[in-house]
Order: structure tokens, then C-alpha cells, then sequence
């Protein structure tokens, strides 16, 4: 549905966006993951044909798009983080989502407006003043008025930023709803454990590159740098952990109360001998699991800590 | 389908309603009908068994004095030669029309600056549909007010006894494309700017430039002064929209229809390739701040 | 005692304070004393469209201006220069200091190359017959002829005239002795049949029947003669020893008038006849109250720049530089006025004789009356002009001129208009105001759309 190709912009002697290839499919769901100043917002504009690349190229449906692509444009939808302060406060939310109704040439408009307004539940407020309108209720507005034209993929930028917990589930089940209706859609956020939640696929982008575009279970085995394996004991004998530790395959054992924190490599399953290592010593474990590490986390360790070890398993920067 | 054409009538529409539903619009008419208004009636109190008698009413008696002063007699006989209205147009309509340049001005930074005008460009739309919408809107005030002014003298001529005579017409007609030249320098001043009120200053800063020199130019002197470099002089005549003006008003003057229209098609090359600036310029900046 | 010496001092007091405010007032006058400067100027002598009109180019103004293709004279002279304040005029003192120069004159412009103007005599008179100007110029030894004939046909005038009065007075003389000889011889009883038929034969002498020349011929002078196409000339004056003069070289601006044989109107309406206003813009509209008659005057003008024409006439004028200004040449001969009612109806009016006549009794005033030849014989008509008859109810009504074949001359079109100054100008009041009120309706219905939201 979309793909770059080396999508680079530069401003000046700042190099913005290094190169990056992305590959959405139609159908999913692909977050886009990035801390302030990593290329993520350069990315997206060039994206929707708000800024033209230094160089690289864009596909748009099956098509090359640069920002003259007004027709191409016509199929996006997209809601922005924040819905412009100030603007058009004289308006109605009837009037608002009419306006765009009428760029985007939507037929039977009113009826269309009125039931996306139902389904977030503004329909009570289609005639009051959009000036008037909470922050959830202009995000959900922005949503309607992303949706009016029925795009074919829908662009959200920090969709639950700022939202009350309800707000928050009413717009993650409105996302996954248009997704299980075959609407691709493009999320980016900060908030990590709703991509976690949402998202099919996640790129990942730093300094302007690409550090990792895979599948949500694959990025996150591919982002642990190792596995930790805890096991319950009723209690720690001493010298145990000297002993684990010789193990050949253990890198590293630490203690938390009757637990055992057993750092191993992250290719090969290493439960099973320590099981063995245990019983042979009249241990019993109480619970042995393999403790896996969350997108969050993922994020924290790509951004700061071990950027190159990244780009070799990213694979794409 | 001219997606362009298409989303700048849509927002061209909102523009439209915005302004009718704005007071701003409201006070800008009342405040141009008023001083038509008292330039119509300061003229009627003025006239006795010989004509325009300017010391009969003292603001005429003032304005007559100061135009005098300061472009000579010639010139106010010949603008009051067919009456008041051709002052009246000046009085009433330029204001109004730097009201509407100013407040589109403001409207595109503004708009800008918030991000209402990079939500517009999500869609099938760009910075060029949104000036042009601007522009359009622009437009159809500037034909609203004038037919509006229009009725307003209409009628005042009919209670006085006053004559709307062909050289009003004629710099009526004039002045809808000297509103489009300078629409289209608002338009300049928004696209090269990132905030509304920088973009005021340089509008006003091109137009006042302009009005300034041209005015300049009409102020009596001693001696024919060329202050400036000849081909800074030409440049300058040639992108002044009261330069266009003044060469209408002086061929009809002499009877040079020609050129009358000749002044009006330059008026719209003028502004088109002011878009056009505005247009490329916008390609390369964006609509983002 | 006291008291007197008391009044005596305040009167003193009175007296030099008011002798100081005097001082004072008349300070500026005397801090303005011109200061007269000798500068090196030109002498102008500029044909400015109807006549020849005098004026100089000081040493500080770097240009003059001349009209095109017509004859205009220039002279280089050293003269005092000054500046007077109650006019707001530069002035030159020739009887104090007057010394011209011979030499020549250096102009250089694009279609004339570098010319060398010698001094030339000159002279010129303007004879007029139908049209009012007809100005003739004369050069070299034709300037001597024409002014050798002028003289002659002055002097044998002159001399018919002297001759006509030590006759009359000869005669009166002899009138007066013969009356009183008569009058002796009859008082004594004598006979005075002799005297009476002497007193018979007595002729009254004729009055000169060459009449006095009705045109001034210009006593022959020495200047350069300058008559340029349009364009923009520098000029430097080359003396004796065939050195530029300090100070010589000036800018001269020559120009054209852009249109001419335009019709303009002078105005005189009825209870302000000393008082006439132009109507020079053609197809312009002429608004008055409708409280009295008009009388025109046309006239032909031609148009030229407002500053060139000024600063032609003189030096230090000013003027709009990028206005054209109609200017009034010479009466239209025989011209009829065709006055329009309406579209369909039109009558034509002649010039006619009138004379402004006071007003009788308490009023003061005047009235304009028809010139009766009769009835103000041994007087001369007020005016002459094309009497428009206006009343209050004719609302409006067009005027053009022709000239004396009947031709309607083009540009003579005019409209007069009666002003209404009506109580209905409220409603323009209420008109203006009434996007204030449609606003507020406006707004009363946004706010009800939002309140039903």
C-alpha cells in the first residue's frame, strides 16, 4: 500500500530522514515508533505530500506520489495529534465535517456525517460550537472527520494522547473496528503499550534511520538482547548461584527474594537443563518461566543504549 | 476531476460564510457607506449659485484645502469635476478593500500558524487551492461592496439631484482589478511570512510603498525630482498597482479606451503572476510554519 | 497733586509698554528684509500658449521650461535677487544693477545635436482680428522694418493727433474771443452782424481720421531666439573671451501640449458677477443651487502639464508633475450656445450685450439687465456672454457650443445640475447603518443555531 524507497530529506546539512524504506501492507496495522527529533514527523509529511523528499521515491497504491498527487491524496485519512487550536471556532461540528464533506466530494454527506457522529457518540453535539468542544471530543471529531470520506488508509498521529481512560478504549476499539473492516492504518505514538495492543507491525526510526521494521512478536524476540529466565524457589541455598553461574551457558544470575534471575543467550531453550541442574541438587522449583520484554522496554533499549546492535538486526537502516 | 478547482470551491465557500456571518464584514460596509455618506453630503452643503463653494462646509473646506496643498488645484477640479463620487469611491472603497486584504492576511497566518491550513492540505488540497480560495473570497466581497456602494450612491444621487458620471464608472470598474493586484500582494506577503502579524507588516509595508510613491508622484513640486534610480523607478512602476490605475484614469481621461483597458488586462497579468510567486514560492516553503 | 503725578506715571507705563508690543509686532517685518543677491540669470521671455509672459531663472534653479515649437527669448544678465516674503516670490532688482551679456548660447539634446544660438534683434506683436491671438515675431532686419513701421504709422498718429489738438484749442481760443466780443458789442448796442457771421464761418477742427494702432509692437531688442522640438536640453552660455560663464548652465525642459482647441466655460452666475468660475474639464457637471441665472463665456484652451506649464510662466512655480491642466487660450468667435432640456428638445442662444446695473433703494446688490444702447448711452456693456436662464425646478440641463457655421464643436459638452438639498438625506443615514443592523440579525441567528446544538 505504501512503500519508500531510500526516502531521505534533508534540511541544509541536516540530514532529516537517512534512507528509509518502509513497507506497509493493506490490512494492517503499522505503527511507527520514534522519540522527538528522530525523523519520525519529516517522515509522515513527506508521507501524506505535505514536504517533497530530497530524494527517494514514494509509492501510493501501486502509484508514485509526490504532493502535486492531489487524486492519491484523496484516498488518506489522517488525524493529526492535536486538533488546531483557535480554528474555525465559529463552526459547528455539522459545519466543520460538511467542509470537508464538500473538498473531499462526499455524497449523501449529511447522512454519513450523522452516523460516524453516532458511533463516537457526538451526535447530541453536531450543532454546538466546536470551540466548545473537550479534547477527546475534538480527537473523536478529528476521527469522524478522517473517516467522512471513507479513506483507504487511515494516518493517526498520537490518536490517544491526552484522553481519559474510557476515551482511550473508545478510540483503540474505533481503530481496530475500521481495521477488522480491511482499512489499513498507519499509527504513530509515544504511548508504547497501545502499539503494543494495536499494532501488526512497528518501524522503528532513529536519527533519521530506519533501526527495525518486523512483526510485533519478531521485533520484540529480535530487541531482547537476552533472555531472562525466573525461577521460584522455596528458598535460596547458599552457594547455588555461585554454581549456576558456572554453567557455560549462563551469562549472569542475581537474586530477588526466593527468585532466581538467570540471564541466558537468547537463541536456544536453556529451561530444561536448568531444570535438570536444579532437581540433581534436591531443588524444586516452584515456578520456572521465561520472562519476556515488552515494546516499551524494546524502545528504551534501541534508542539508548546499543544503537548499532540495532541496525544490524534492524536489517533495513 | 480538478481536485485543485474543486477543494479551492470548498473552501472558497467556507471563506465566504466565515465573512458573512463575521461583524467585521458588517462594520467594514457601514464604515465605507458612512464616509461616502459624508463626502456626498459635504459636497451638496457645499454647492451655491456658482458651484462648489468648498468654504461653505468646513470638512470639505479641509479636505479641498489639504488636497490642494498637497496635489494641487488641477487635481481636485478635475476629481470633483463630475461630482462627489469619484471621491466618494476612493473614501469609501479603500478602506474596505485593505480590510478585506488585511483580514486574508491575517486569516493565512493564523490558520498557518495553528496547523488549520496543513489539515486542509491533508486532503485533496494544497497551499495554492487555499490562497486561491482566499483570493476568490476576496473577489466576491469586492464585487458585493461595490454593487452594494453602487445602490448606496444610486440613491444618494437620486435624493440630491447627483449624477454618477462615466469617469466613477470607469474607475469603478478600474478598481476591482486594483483590489485583485493587491489581494494578490496579500496573498505574496502570507506565503513569505510564518506568522499573521509579519505578514500584515510586510503587506502594509508593500502597500503603503506603493501608495506612497504614487501619491508621491501626484504631490505638487518645484522641480521634477527623480529621487530614485531610473531602473529602480521603472521596476517599481511596473509592480505598483496604483500605477496601473493611474495610467487607466489618465487614458480615459484623454479618451484612450485602448489604453483604459490595456491598464486593466496588466492589472490582471500583474496579479497573476503574483499567484504564480506565490504558487512556486509555497512549493518550496510548504504550508507548514 | 499726587494723583496727577500717579495718573501721569501710569499713562507713561502704558505708553512704552504699548510702544514695545508695537515694536514687537512689527519685529517680523523687519527681520524679513529681503536680501538682495547679484546672480547671473536668464531672462525669460516664454510664449506661453496665448501671450508673451516675462520670468527668470535664478542662479539656484537649474532648469527652465519652454514650450515647443514656438519662438521664445532668452537673455544673460547680472542682476540683484531676492526674495519677498509677502508675495512668497523671487524678485529682481534691474534698476539697481543691470548689465547684460553678449555671447553665445550652447544647447545640446538628442535630436539636435550641439546648436550655437547667436543673439539675434527681435520683435513680435500680437495683431488680433477674429481670434484673439495672432502673434507675429520678427527677426534681424525684418524686427528693425516691422518696428520702422510701427514707429511711422505711431508717429504720423501721433502727429495727426497733435495737430488735431493745437487746432481744437486754436479754435477754442477763437470760440471763446468771438463769444465774448459778441457779447461786449451787445451790451453796448453795437452792431454785432459781423461778429455773428465771422462766429459762422468758424470751423471746428476734425478729429485725426488714422486711428491709433490696436496692437503694441515691442520696441527691438537683442536676445537669443530659442523655438525646440519636445525634449530635454542643456544649455551653457559662451561669453566674449569664448569662456563658459560660472553659473551658465542649466537644464531646459521643452514640452507640448498634449491636446488643443478644447471648449472651456467661464461661469458668472448672476448675483456674483465679478466672481465667474471655469468649467474646464470636458463632459464635467456643473451642480448650483438653481437661485440664479448663469452667463457663459466659452473659450478655446489647450492642455499641457500642470508643473511645466507652471514653472513656465514662472520660474519658481509649482506644480503637479503627472496632471494635465486645461488652459484658457482665446474666446470662441461668433460661437452659439444649443442649451438641452431634454433629449428631444434643444434651443440655440446667441451672445448677447448686458450690464450690471445696482440695485435701487435700501437693498444692496446688483442685477445683470439686457444692454440697452438707448437706454445707457455713452456706456459700454458689463459683459458679453450666452445667458442661461435657471429656475429651481429644472433639475437638469446640458449645454455644448457651436461654432459660427453651426458645427458642434467637440469637447463643449456640459451638464448643469440643480442640487436637491432634501430632508430624505436620513434615509442615506439609515442605509449606511444598516449592515450594523443586519449584522446583529446575524448574530441573533448563529447564536440561536448554536443554542439549539
Amino acid at each position: 500500500m505504501i512503500v519508500t524507497k531510500d526516502l531521505t530529506k534533508q534540511y541544509g546539512n541536516f540530514i532529516a530522514v537517512d534512507k528509509v524504506n518502509l513497507n506497509i501492507q493493506p490490512g494492517e496495522i503499522y505503527g511507527f515508533l520514534g522519540p522527538n527529533g528522530a525523523g519520525k514527523t519529516s517522515t509522515i509529511m513527506m508521507l501524506l505530500g505535505i514536504i517533497s523528499p530530497t530524494s527517494g521515491e514514494i509509492e501510493l497504491f501501486g502509484e508514485r506520489y509526490t504532493p502535486s498527487r492531489l487524486d492519491l491524496r484523496k484516498r488518506i485519512g489522517v488525524v493529526p495529534e492535536k486538533h488546531p487550536v483557535g480554528m474555525w471556532a465559529w463552526m459547528t461540528a455539522v459545519e466543520y465535517l460538511k467542509f470537508f464533506a464538500d473538498m473531499f466530494v462526499v455524497e449523501n454527506a449529511e447522512d454519513r456525517i450523522m452516523n460516524l457522529l453516532s458511533q463516537v457518540n457526538l451526535a447530541d453535539v453536531a450543532n454546538k460550537k466546536i470551540s466548545e468542544f473537550s479534547r477527546g471530543m475534538l480527537q473523536k471529531l478529528s476521527i469522524v472527520r478522517a473517516l467522512l470520506h471513507d479513506p483507504d488508509i487511515l494516518f493517526l498521529d498520537e490518536p490517544i494522547s491526552g484522553l481519559d481512560p474510557i476515551g482511550i478504549k473508545q478510540v483503540r476499539d474505533l481503530i481496530i473496528s475500521e481495521n477488522r473492516e480491511g482499512r489499513t492504518i498507519f499509527v504513530s505514538s509515544h504511548l508504547l503499550s497501545e502499539m503494543e495492543k494495536i499494532c501488526h507491525r512497528v518501524a522503528i526510526i532513529f536519527r533519521g534511520k530506519l533501526m527495525a521494521e518486523d512483526r510485533m512478536d519478531k521485533l520484540l524476540l529480535k530487541l531482547s538482547r537476552d533472555r531472562e529466565i525466573h525461577i521460584d524457589l522455596e528458598e535460596i541455598p547458599e552457594g547455588i548461584v555461585e554454581n549456576i553461574r558456572k554453567l557455560d551457558f549462563v551469562i549472569d544470575v542475581s537474586t530477588e527474594k526466593n527468585r532466581l534471575k538467570i540471564k541466558v543467550p537468547k537463541e536456544g531453550d536453556y529451561r530444561k537443563n536448568l531444570s535438570e541442574f536444579l532437581i540433581k541438587r534436591n531443588l524444586i522449583p516452584i515456578q520456572l518461566k521465561e520472562r519476556s520484554i515488552s515494546l516499551e522496554e524494546a524502545f528504551v533499549t534501541i534508542t539508548q543504549d546499543n544503537v548499532e546492535m540495532l541496525a544490524g538486526v534492524g536489517g533495513e537502516a | 476531476m480538478n481536485y485543485r478547482l474543486n477543494s479551492t470551491g470548498a473552501i472558497a465557500k467556507r471563506k465566504i460564510f466565515e465573512t458573512f456571518i463575521s461583524p467585521g464584514f458588517y462594520i467594514a460596509l457601514s464604515i465605507g457607506l458612512l464616509l461616502g455618506y459624508f463626502v456626498i453630503g459635504g459636497f451638496v452643503d457645499s454647492i451655491d449659485s456658482s458651484g462648489l463653494n468648498y468654504s461653505l462646509n468646513s470638512i470639505y473646506e479641509l479636505i479641498a484645502r489639504s488636497l490642494s496643498g498637497a496635489f494641487g488645484e488641477t487635481f481636485v477640479i478635475k476629481l470633483f469635476a463630475e461630482g462627489p463620487y469619484l471621491f466618494a469611491l476612493f473614501v469609501s472603497f479603500i478602506p474596505f478593500l485593505f480590510y478585506l486584504a488585511i483580514s486574508s492576511v491575517f486569516k493565512f497566518g493564523f490558520e498557518k500558524k495553528v496547523g488549520a491550513l496543513e489539515l486542509i492540505t491533508y486532503g485533496p488540497a494544497d497551499g495554492t487551492s487555499y490562497f486561491l480560495a482566499s483570493f476568490v473570497k476576496d473577489m466576491v466581497f469586492t464585487l458585493i461592496y461595490l454593487m452594494v456602494l453602487l445602490v448606496f450612491f444610486f440613491v444618494s444621487a437620486l435624493i440630491n439631484n447627483l449624477v454618477l458620471g462615466p469617469m466613477f464608472f470607469y474607475t469603478t470598474v478600474m478598481m476591482i482589478f486594483l483590489s485583485f493586484a493587491f489581494y494578490g500582494y496579500g496573498v505574496v506577503s502570507s506565503v513569505l511570512t510564518d506568522t499573521a502579524s509579519s505578514a500584515i507588516a510586510l503587506f502594509l509595508g508593500i502597500a503603503l510603498f506603493f501608495l506612497i510613491i504614487q501619491m508621491g508622484s501626484f504631490t505638487i513640486v518645484s522641480g521634477y525630482v527623480r529621487n530614485l534610480s531610473t531602473v529602480l523607478a521603472w521596476i517599481i512602476k511596473w509592480i505598483s498597482p496604483v500605477f496601473y490605475l493611474d495610467l487607466g484614469m489618465s487614458s480615459i481621461g484623454y479618451g484612450n479606451v485602448p489604453m483604459y483597458l490595456l491598464s486593466m488586462l496588466l492589472l490582471l497579468v500583474l496579479t497573476g503572476g503574483l499567484l504564480l510567486i506565490s504558487h512556486l514560492i509555497l512549493k518550496v516553503r510548504g504550508v507548514r510554519v | 497733586m499726587k494723583n496727577m503725578k500717579k495718573t501721569t506715571r501710569k499713562l507713561s507705563v502704558t505708553l512704552i509698554l504699548a510702544i514695545l508690543i508695537f515694536l514687537f509686532a512689527l519685529a517680523p517685518v523687519f527681520s524679513d528684509v529681503p536680501v538682495r543677491k547679484e546672480q547671473l540669470i536668464y531672462s525669460i521671455l516664454a510664449f506661453v500658449g496665448k501671450e508673451y509672459t516675462g520670468t527668470f531663472c535664478r542662479q539656484d534653479a537649474d532648469t527652465f521650461y519652454l514650450m515647443a515649437d514656438v519662438d521664445n527669448f532668452i537673455t544673460i544678465r547680472k542682476t540683484l535677487v531676492y526674495f519677498w516674503p509677502i508675495t512668497q516670490d523671487w524678485k529682481v532688482d534691474t534698476e539697481a544693477l543691470n548689465i547684460p551679456f553678449e555671447g553665445t548660447l550652447i544647447i545640446e539634446g538628442k535630436d539636435i545635436g550641439k546648436k550655437e544660438i547667436k543673439q539675434v534683434k527681435y520683435t513680435y506683436y500680437n495683431a488680433p482680428g477674429e481670434y484673439e491671438v495672432n502673434w507675429k515675431v520678427f527677426t534681424g532686419k525684418d524686427a528693425d522694418k516691422e518696428w520702422q513701421k510701427y514707429s511711422k504709422i505711431v508717429d504720423a498718429y501721433w502727429k495727426a493727433v497733435e495737430k488735431y489738438y493745437a487746432e481744437k484749442s486754436k479754435y477754442e481760443a477763437e470760440l471763446t474771443r468771438l463769444t465774448r466780443e459778441i457779447t461786449k458789442a451787445r451790451d453796448e448796442g453795437k452792431d454785432t452782424k459781423r461778429l455773428l457771421a465771422k462766429l459762422k464761418t468758424l470751423k471746428q477742427p476734425k478729429e485725426p481720421t488714422d486711428k491709433a494702432p490696436k496692437y503694441y509692437v515691442k520696441p527691438v531688442e537683442k536676445a537669443f531666439v530659442l523655438n525646440l522640438p519636445v525634449g530635454e536640453y542643456s544649455v551653457k552660455f559662451i561669453n566674449k573671451d569664448g569662456k563658459v560663464m560660472e553659473g551658465s548652465e542649466k537644464k531646459i525642459v521643452v514640452f507640448g501640449k498634449r491636446r488643443s482647441n478644447g471648449i472651456g466655460y467661464d461661469v458668472i452666475p448672476g448675483d456674483k458677477w465679478t466672481r465667474p468660475v471655469q468649467s474646464a474639464t470636458p463632459s464635467s457637471v456643473l451642480y448650483i443651487d438653481g437661485t440664479t441665472d448663469l452667463y457663459l463665456r466659452p473659450y478655446y484652451q489647450d492642455e499641457f502639464n500642470d508643473l511645466y506649464y507652471n514653472k513656465m510662466v514662472k520660474n519658481d512655480a509649482k506644480g503637479n508633475p503627472n496632471i494635465m491642466k486645461w488652459v484658457r487660450i482665446q474666446q470662441v468667435p461668433k460661437a452659439r450656445v444649443e442649451l438641452i432640456k431634454k433629449e428631444s428638445s434643444s434651443e440655440v442662444i446667441l451672445e448677447k450685450p448686458y450690464y450690471v446695473q445696482q440695485t435701487q433703494g435700501s437693498s444692496l446688490g446688483y442685477k445683470i439687465v439686457p444692454f440697452d444702447p438707448k437706454k445707457y448711452e455713452g456706456r459700454q456693456p458689463s459683459l458679453r456672454a450666452f445667458k442661461v436662464p435657471i429656475s429651481r425646478n429644472l433639475r437638469s440641463l446640458k449645454f455644448r457650443l457651436q461654432d459660427k457655421n453651426g458645427k458642434y464643436l467637440s469637447g463643449s459638452d456640459r451638464e448643469i445640475r440643480i442640487i436637491v438639498k432634501s430632508n430624505l438625506q436620513i434615509i442615506l443615514l439609515i442605509l449606511a447603518l444598516f449592515p450594523i443592523g443586519l449584522m446583529f440579525i446575524v448574530l441573533a441567528i448563529r447564536g440561536r443555531k448554536y443554542s439549539s446544538g
